[in-house]
């Protein structure tokens, strides 16, 4: 098994790394999309007016109810029919940005609701407006003790990242297919990509593990840095 | 005679619960007024009512001739000139000590770095915290500590009012002196204060005006030697001498 593992590696080692490539920056830009937009939805959620606030809302239940797959699907299939036809990274990564963001959003409100809301009305007793108290007060703080559900997500996504294999993304799990219906060696194949899955994940443990250290303040619990 | 904040007619319910029955108070220039009271009376409803923490449900409140009640699309520019302390200190714990008084000078009075600098250590000196504490995390403080802090980040913003909601009910008898010579010297200062708290010493020595508060009403106000050693009221000369049984029972504790 060990060779012929070595053999593929030694065959298709550009097309994994190749492979490899893509799930890595398709993880990565997909979380900072989800971060971003999570931050944005959180913020508006809780200080936006109530129209806006019901719209984002309405928003968020739409992209949890509905299977990611279908999400894909419908940005590089239909969203075409509307505008410009999408190369499958760029779907792919707007696709699962978007559902990250929804999801990003969740944690962080949880987090948010877990700052006492002393912090809140100092805050606004200082003359600052809502939007800054969040920015500036609130949302620091949430993000600290959000960090392990973040953490959480960022694996997720990379797994998800697969998906991206329905609209032909030669990522990682397309690779080994692709190398497996070439073969037959559907197991070496496999055992190769969820090698480098699990060093990914590993390695996204590990520098959010030292970041939330370097954030770490006295006083304020991201619970469990486990 | 000039009034910085006018409170007519306060009225605010939570719930079924109506806490204010129209509280009404006028507070001039360089005044320091004390309000006492059991817990329960609404006292620190009233100061968050002034500063629309607290939205009342009826009243106006005036502050430097303009109604904050009415016009509530200026009160962030209007809470820049109205100190808050709390009974929890409320420090924001993701800063350091020089960081909390920063904050307002960077985001709301939009002040250079250096500048803001500047005047948080002075703000930070003039309560007595010195050097050495002002990178620590509020956790990392003991409370005596947190709330000089808390006092030199609304000073820092140079407000017009402070409002102080027992801001020494939190600490041990040792820190609440630390705390109170800050408020004395304040008040020397003619820093206009309103006070919440139960240190009947503290007001003795410096209030210009005692507001005794019972069940969302004042029921007698008037320079502390009347209020404090010679009320009109029955309720009044209750309250006062079962503050003083405690002061003394903890006085004569060994």
């Amino acid at each position: 098994m060990i060779n012929e593992i070595l053999e593929l590696f030694n065959t298709y080692g550009s097309n994994i790394l190749n492979a490899f490539v893509l799930t890595l920056q398709l993880t990565l830009l997909s979380f900072v999309i989800g971060f971003c937009g999570g931050v944005f939805i959180a913020i508006l959620r809780s200080v936006a007016p109530r129209p806006i606030a019901i719209a984002i809302r309405l928003f968020v239940e739409l992209i949890r109810g509905t299977p990611m797959t279908v999400q894909l699907f419908f940005v590089y299939y239909a969203l075409p029919v509307a505008g410009p036809k999408l190369d499958p990274f760029t779907a792919s990564l707007i696709a699962l940005g978007i559902n990250s963001a929804v999801y990003q959003s969740e944690y962080l409100r949880s987090a948010m609701n877990s700052v006492p809301k002393t912090q809140w009305e100092a805050a606004i007793s200082l003359g600052l407006s809502s939007y800054r108290s969040m920015i500036y007060v609130v949302m620091p703080q949430a993000l600290r003790i959000a960090l392990p559900a973040l953490t959480n997500e960022m694996i997720y996504l990379l797994k998800f990242s697969s998906i991206a294999y329905f609209v032909t993304l030669p990522e990682l799990v397309y690779t080994a297919k692709w190398i497996g219906n070439r073969t037959y060696a559907f197991i070496e194949a496999y055992t190769i990509v969820a090698l480098f899955y699990i060093a990914m994940a590993f390695a996204i443990s590990e520098v959010m593990n030292r970041l939330g250290k370097n954030i770490a303040v006295p006083g304020i619990a991201a619970e469990g840095m486990r | 005679m000039s009034y910085i904040i006018e409170a007519h007619d306060i009225h605010k319910s939570f719930g079924k619960h109506h806490v204010l029955k129209g509280v009404s108070l006028s507070v001039e220039e360089g005044e320091t007024v004390v309000i006492i009271g059991p817990s329960g009376s609404g006292k620190s409803t009233f100061l968050r009512c002034l500063n629309l923490l607290v939205t009342p449900d009826r009243g106006r409140i005036v502050f430097n001739g303009i109604d904050i009640t009415s016009n509530r699309n200026n009160i962030h520019r209007i809470r820049q000139e109205i100190g808050f302390v709390f009974q929890q200190f409320n420090l924001f714990a993701h800063l350091t000590a020089i960081e909390n008084v920063m904050l307002g000078l960077l985001k709301v009075k939009k002040l250079s770095r250096e500048e803001a600098v500047r005047r948080a250590r002075e703000a930070l000196l003039s309560v007595g915290i010195t050097e050495d504490l002002w990178n620590k995390y509020p956790a990392q403080l003991s409370g005596g500590q947190q709330q000089r802090v808390a006092i030199a980040r609304s000073l820092a913003m140079e407000p017009k009012l402070l409002l102080l909601d027992e801001p020494t009910s939190a600490l041990d008898p040792e820190l609440t002196v630390e705390v109170l010579k800050v408020l004395e010297r304040l008040s020397r200062n003619k820093m206009t204060m309103i006070v919440v708290t139960h240190e009947l010493g503290f007001a003795m020595r410096v209030a210009d005006r005692v507001v005794f508060m019972e069940d969302g009403r004042v029921v007698e106000e008037g320079p502390p030697e009347k209020i404090l050693l010679n009320p009109d009221k029955e309720r009044t000369k209750t309250f006062i001498s079962k503050l003083m049984e405690l002061y003394k029972m903890e006085r004569s504790r060994p």
